[in-house]
């Protein structure tokens, strides 16, 4: 080999240095659309370690799971002892699954719902948000949307399992569809409703501490000792008054939507004396207890500066 | 220097309650590095939170890249911000996070993943740019705090105190890549320090403000000239070298063992030998001697009544 035909094939490296950037620089919308996607990123421990994985998607699969274990017990009765058995039974079914998975959901909203605001703040990455072309109130508005786009997600999956398996263990399953598409609707409305409220609560309560865990113990605190607090209130007050006691059970406030949606009662608020308030009441009170902490959250957020 | 200021303050003033951070302030910055200079309260954040459009002024005007800055969203896709404080995601590499960051900026997706690529080699991190940030050591930590400031190619970059809590290597490597910045990147800086070696390694130009005042604007070379002084000590006879120096026209200042006197360029030294010869005084130290910040600050508030 010729040391003239070794040097043509050799290669030479160039430092081309650093390099402007002249192109296209678009505006706001599209920097909100990138903290919102990388707010999911966040929600889901994508990109993150295991351990950052691990709770997130414990909470989708265990609401997967309610939906799953509802359609093969729904589905198993009516396939093995008749169609139309599971409903005969009064087995539950879609307008009972947001009622029975809710206590799951509202730990899911108070656990993972912190993880897009609190570390911003207590890394002090909030201020590398603020100096760039978006406002506080896009920051905290496109993380909302990121973590209700997850809450929608993990609300409509077993909705949307415990559909299919209803469907396919009937014996035409056309039919099944025929007969009960409504409950499509009504199931992605009624999961709209508690993933907005439970969105906007844990979003108010993560935006007033830097530490994810106090506003996880905080929220499933709030939660959890509600119910059986008002509850048991409730129960020494028979009138008017026990029934708006009873409105105070945070757990119960969207379900009571859920029930109009689909005009029935749920198993959890069968006993609940709100349910003898009048609809327009329970639809306005949870559309208040959605909207005011929302309110305050964006304030809070909207005139924040490093 | 280009004709138009990149950033302008016109009778600035901010106030909060009874506290006045900015007080009737006004100077331009022009293409370079420039060096914001003051000790803590000096009004420096404010000044910079001001052009960054964060905080409304009181009264007077603001303007960067020749916009108002309190209407300046749409500018901040050109200015970059490095602060202070704390500010990295401990969780995410570095290579997500400035994506993330140029993409916060307005760059599109696939552009915003070759820039942080880029950045991450220009500012040294590369072969690390894969690993959590909350990994890193200060001195990485500040280089990344930078590559987020300059990923997105802004026109006029902000760097709040950039050399905070590095140890003399990284303060070094620091400064060069801030000249950097400018000499090779081609971006103007804003250099927020209390720490004048930092300014006068890295600056063209400098603002002193003391107390949200402006106290000198103006060359560096200059204003390091103004601060040199020549401290001198004798075994004995020290009073009638001041005595020869004071016929010379040359103030003595007493300090510690010796006396200080101003020396801003090299005759004076030829002054002194002549002074020593004619007070019969043994030279024990003759050396050159700067103002401390404070000191000058101090100085500059008597002469200006604290205004300039």
């Amino acid at each position: 080999m010729s040391t003239d035909g070794h040097a043509a094939r050799g290669g030479t490296v160039f430092d081309i240095g650093y390099q402007g950037y002249n192109g296209e620089r678009r505006g706001r919308h599209y920097a909100r659309d990138a903290v919102y996607q990388n707010g999911i990123r966040s929600a889901l421990g994508l990109g993150r370690s295991t351990r950052a994985k691990a709770l997130p998607w414990f909470f989708i699969i265990a609401l997967s799971a309610i939906g799953l274990i509802m359609a093969l017990i729904a589905g198993g009765v009516n396939r093995y002892i008749g169609a139309g058995t599971a409903q005969a039974l009064n087995l539950p079914s879609h307008s009972d699954l947001y009622g029975i998975a809710s206590i799951i959901m509202f730990a899911f909203g108070a656990v993972v719902a912190p993880e897009l605001l609190c570390p911003d703040r207590r890394d002090g990455t909030i201020n590398l948000y603020l100096v760039r072309p978006i406002t506080g109130g896009d920051y905290i508005l496109a993380r909302w949307a990121s973590f209700l786009t997850v809450m929608l997600v993990a609300a409509w999956m077993p909705q949307v399992i415990l559909f299919l398996g209803l469907c396919l263990s009937d014996a035409d399953p056309m039919k099944y569809v025929q007969t009960n598409w409504r409950d499509i609707p009504r199931f992605l409305l009624a999961g709209l409703v508690i993933s907005a409220y439970v969105t906007t609560l844990a979003m108010l309560v993560a935006s007033f501490t830097t530490r994810r865990a106090y506003a996880a113990v905080f929220l499933i605190g709030l939660f959890v000792i509600s119910t059986p607090f008002t509850v048991g209130l409730a129960s020494e007050m028979k009138n008017v008054t026990g029934q708006w006691i009873s409105m105070f059970s945070l757990s119960n406030i969207p379900v009571h939507v859920n029930d109009l949606i689909f005009d029935d009662v749920s198993k959890i608020t069968e006993d609940s004396p709100a349910r003898r308030l009048a609809p327009w009441i329970r639809v306005a009170w949870c559309a208040g207890w959605t909207a005011v902490p929302g309110a305050i959250l964006w304030q809070r957020y909207r005139r924040m500066t490093p | 220097m280009s004709a138009t200021p990149l950033l302008s303050a016109q009778r600035l003033s901010k106030h909060y309650g009874r506290v006045v951070a900015l007080d009737d302030v006004s100077f331009d910055i022009h293409d370079g590095v420039t060096g914001i200079l003051g000790e803590n309260g000096a009004g420096k954040s404010t000044a910079i939170k001001i052009f960054l459009g964060l905080l409304k002024q009181t009264s007077g005007t603001a303007t960067v890249l020749g916009h108002d800055a309190s209407v300046s969203d749409g500018v901040r896709s050109r200015l970059g911000y490095m602060p202070e404080h704390d500010c990295l995601p401990g969780a995410m590499n570095a290579a997500e996070f400035l994506t993330h960051m140029a993409e916060v900026s307005g760059l599109p997706k696939d552009v915003a993943r070759t820039r942080a690529a880029d950045t991450l080699r220009h500012t040294g991190l590369f072969e690390e740019r894969y690993r959590a940030i909350g990994g890193y050591s200060t001195g990485m930590k500040q280089r990344v705090k930078l590559a987020q400031a300059i990923v997105h190619d802004p026109a006029f970059v902000f760097l709040d105190e950039p050399t905070a809590g590095l140890d003399p290597m990284g303060r070094e490597e620091m400064l060069d890549l801030i000249r950097k910045t400018h000499r090779e990147f081609g971006i103007s800086v804003l250099l927020s320090s209390h720490l004048m070696s930092d300014v006068e390694r890295t600056c063209d130009r400098i603002i002193v403000m003391r107390g949200g005042q402006l106290v000198h604007a103006g060359e560096v070379g200059q204003f390091t000239t103004e601060m040199e002084t020549v401290f001198i000590e004798v075994d004995t006879n020290q009073r009638e070298l001041v005595a020869a120096l004071g016929r010379r026209g040359i103030a003595a200042v007493a300090e510690g063992s010796g006396f200080t006197i101003e020396g801003p360029d090299e005759s004076v030294y030829d002054q002194v030998r002549d002074a020593v010869v004619e007070a019969e005084a043994p030279l024990r130290r003759l050396a050159p001697h700067r103002h401390a910040l404070a000191e000058l600050f101090a100085r500059d508030g008597e002469s200006k009544g604290g205004k300039s």
